[in-house]
C-alpha cells in the first residue's frame, strides 16, 4: 500500500523527503559508483516483481518485496527502492508525488532491516537461507505496515481508525510475502547462490 | 462550542450512507476500466524513453513551456494543495487541475489510469473516517437506531472528501507534468536544476528497462499457462510465484552485464549525451510565476476566509 498525495501533514512530507534523501546519498555512497546503471536496469526488475499479483480467496494482492530487495542488494536497496517508487508514482501513480519521500522511508527502512538481518544469519546450508529468507520476506512487510500506520497516526487521532485498518490489510499480505520470499531465495540459492550477496556495495 | 448534534436515523436507512455511495464508486471504477480497456490498443501507448525525431513543440502552452519551470511549478504547487485543509478550497484546486488538462489535452485513457490507481488507498479513507473519527463538540453525528455502536460522523467524511479531492488534483496534474515533454527532456530539466545527473540517467534506464522485463514476465508467464498452471490460493501457487521472481532476478542480473558491456562498447564514460538545449524565456517565468500565484491564493483562501 502506498501513501498517495494529500493524506499526510506537510511537515511529514516534507520531512520524509528530508531523510530519505540522506540515506539516499549514504546508500549511494555504499554503492560501488561504476555499478550505478547495473543497479538501475535491477531496479526494473524488482518493479516487475512487486507488480505481480498473487491471488487471495475472491480478491488478489500484489507483493511488496521490501524484504527481497533488502536481501539480494544490502545498503543499495535505499537507492533501489527510492528510485522504483519515483517511477511508480511518476508512471502508475502508486503513491503521490509530495508523498514520495514518506513512502521511500516507509519501503526502504525495512529492506536495509531485514537485507543485514538475511546477511547475519543466513549461514550456509539451504534450508537454513530459506527460512532466514522466508523471516527476511515477512518481516519487511510487517514493519512496512508498521512503519504506515505510525505515518497516518502522524495526521491525529482522526486517523487512528485507519492506520488500524491499513495494519489489519497487510496481515495476510505479510503471509504471502514470507512464503514467496522463502520460495525465491531457495530458488536463488540453487540456481546462482553468487546473488545471495550484496552484488554492488563496495566493500568497507 | 456548540454540542454535539445527534440525528437519529431508522436503522434500514443505513443503505443509504453505505452501499448507494459504495454502488455509485463500484459503477464509475467500472466504467474507467472499460474506458481504459477500450483504448489500451497496442502500439498506442507513446515510449517516452525514445527521444522524440520531430520537434513536437507548439502543441500546447505546456509543450512550449521550460522545462525547469514546469518542474518547479508543479513540485511546489503540489505541496501547496497537500497543505490545503477545507473541503471548499481542496475542490477549487481539483477544478484547477481539470482546467489544466482541459489546456494540455492529456489522453484522458492515461488519465483515468491514474485516477483508478489511487482508487483503493483513496476510498479506504472514505469508508472508514466517517465511523472511525472521534466525536468532538460541534459535530455532527448520524446514529441509527437499535445499534448504538455504528455512528456516522459527518466531519470524518468531510476530512476524507478532502483528502481524497487533494489526492485527485495531484494526480490529474502527473499527466501534465509528464507527457508534455519526452522523458529525456523532463530528466535533463531536473539535472540542470541541480539534482545529479546519475538519478537521471538511472531513472531512464530503469524506465528503458521496466517494459524490456515486463515483456519477459508476460512470456514467462504464459509459458506457465501452456504447461497448465494456474493461479489459485494455495501454497503451490506460491511456490510457483516464488520461483517466478527467482529466475526474473536470475535473468536480469545476468542481463546488467550485457547491457553495461554494449553501453561502454559505445562510449559510455559516465554520461549521455544532452537531449536537447534548454532556453528560459520571460513568459516561461512568467507562466510559472502566475501559477504560483494561484496556488498562493488558494491558501489564503484556505486559511483566511474560513
Amino acid at each position: 500500500m502506498h501513501i498517495s498525495d494529500g493524506v499526510l501533514p506537510i511537515s511529514v512530507t516534507v520531512g520524509g523527503y528530508v531523510a530519505s534523501a540522506a540515506i539516499m546519498a549514504w546508500s549511494a555512497h555504499r554503492t560501488n559508483s561504476e555499478e550505478l546503471p547495473k543497479l538501475a536496469v535491477v531496479t526494473a526488475a524488482f518493479f516487475v516483481a512487486s507488480l505481480v499479483h498473487v491471488p487471495l480467496g475472491p480478491t488478489s494482492v500484489h507483493l511488496l518485496i521490501p524484504g527481497l530487495t533488502g536481501a539480494l542488494l544490502g545498503p543499495s536497496a535505499f537507492l533501489s527502492i527510492g528510485l522504483g517508487l519515483l517511477l511508480q508514482s511518476l508512471l502508475i501513480q502508486f503513491g503521490g508525488l509530495t508523498a514520495l519521500g514518506a513512502n521511500a522511508l516507509m519501503m526502504g527502512l525495512p529492506a536495509l532491516v531485514c537485507g543485514w538481518f538475511f546477511q547475519k544469519y543466513k549461514g550456509r546450508t539451504q534450508l537454513r537461507q530459506v527460512l532466514v529468507g522466508g523471516l527476511a520476506g515477512a518481516s519487511g512487510t510487517a514493519l512496512a505496515a508498521i512503519i504506515l500506520a505510525i505515518l497516518l497516526v502522524t495526521g491525529g487521532e482522526d486517523f487512528f481508525g485507519v492506520a488500524k485498518i491499513a495494519l489489519l490489510a497487510h496481515v495476510p499480505v505479510i503471509i504471502i510475502e514470507g512464503v514467496v520470499s522463502a520460495f525465491t531465495i531457495g530458488f536463488l540459492a540453487r540456481v546462482k547462490p553468487v546473488l545471495l550477496k550484496p552484488t554492488f556495495t563496495r566493500s568497507t | 462550542m456548540a454540542d454535539v448534534i445527534y440525528i437519529q436515523i431508522p436503522f434500514w436507512q443505513l443503505y443509504m450512507f453505505i452501499l448507494i455511495p459504495s454502488a455509485l464508486l463500484a459503477a464509475v471504477v467500472v466504467w474507467f476500466r472499460r474506458i481504459v480497456h477500450n483504448r489500451s490498443a497496442p502500439g498506442e501507448d507513446p515510449d517516452w524513453s525514445v527521444p522524440p525525431l520531430t520537434d513536437a513543440a507548439g502543441v500546447s502552452l505546456f509543450h512550449r513551456w521550460d522545462v525547469r519551470c514546469k518542474i518547479v511549478t508543479i513540485l511546489v504547487y503540489s505541496f501547496v494543495i497537500a497543505s490545503l485543509s477545507h473541503l471548499a478550497s481542496a475542490m477549487a484546486a481539483m477544478g484547477i487541475s481539470l482546467l489544466v488538462l482541459v489546456i494540455t489535452r492529456a489522453s484522458f485513457a492515461k488519465v483515468v489510469l491514474r485516477l483508478l490507481a489511487i482508487t483503493g488507498f483513496v476510498s479506504m479513507f472514505l469508508v472508514v473516517m466517517p465511523f472511525s473519527a472521534p466525536i468532538h463538540n460541534g459535530d455532527t453525528v448520524l446514529v441509527f437506531n437499535g445499534m448504538d455502536w455504528l455512528s456516522f460522523n459527518l466531519r470524518g467524511l468531510q476530512l476524507a472528501a478532502t483528502i481524497a479531492a487533494k489526492a485527485v488534483a495531484i494526480a490529474l496534474l502527473m499527466e501534465p507534468l509528464l507527457s508534455t515533454a519526452p522523458l529525456p527532456v523532463t530528466l535533463h530539466g531536473l539535472s540542470r536544476l541541480g539534482v545529479p545527473e546519475m538519478v537521471g540517467q538511472m531513472v531512464l534506464l530503469s524506465y528503458r528497462y521496466l517494459h524490456v522485463f515486463r515483456h519477459e514476465a508476460r512470456r514467462m508467464s504464459s509459458g506457465m499457462q501452456v504447461r497448465g498452471f494456474r493461479k489459485r490460493t494455495d501454497l503451490k501457487t506460491l511456490r510457483a510465484v516464488g520461483n517466478f521472481i527467482g529466475m526474473l532476478f536470475v535473468r536480469s542480473f545476468e542481463r546488467t552485464e550485457r547491457v553495461f558491456d554494449a553501453m561502454r562498447a559505445r562510449g559510455y564514460r559516465g554520461r549521455f549525451p544532452e537531449p536537447v538545449e534548454l532556453h528560459l524565456r520571460t513568459s516561461d517565468l512568467f507562466l510559472a510565476i502566475a501559477w504560483i500565484a494561484v496556488g498562493t491564493a488558494l491558501i489564503a483562501y484556505d486559511r483566511i476566509v474560513w
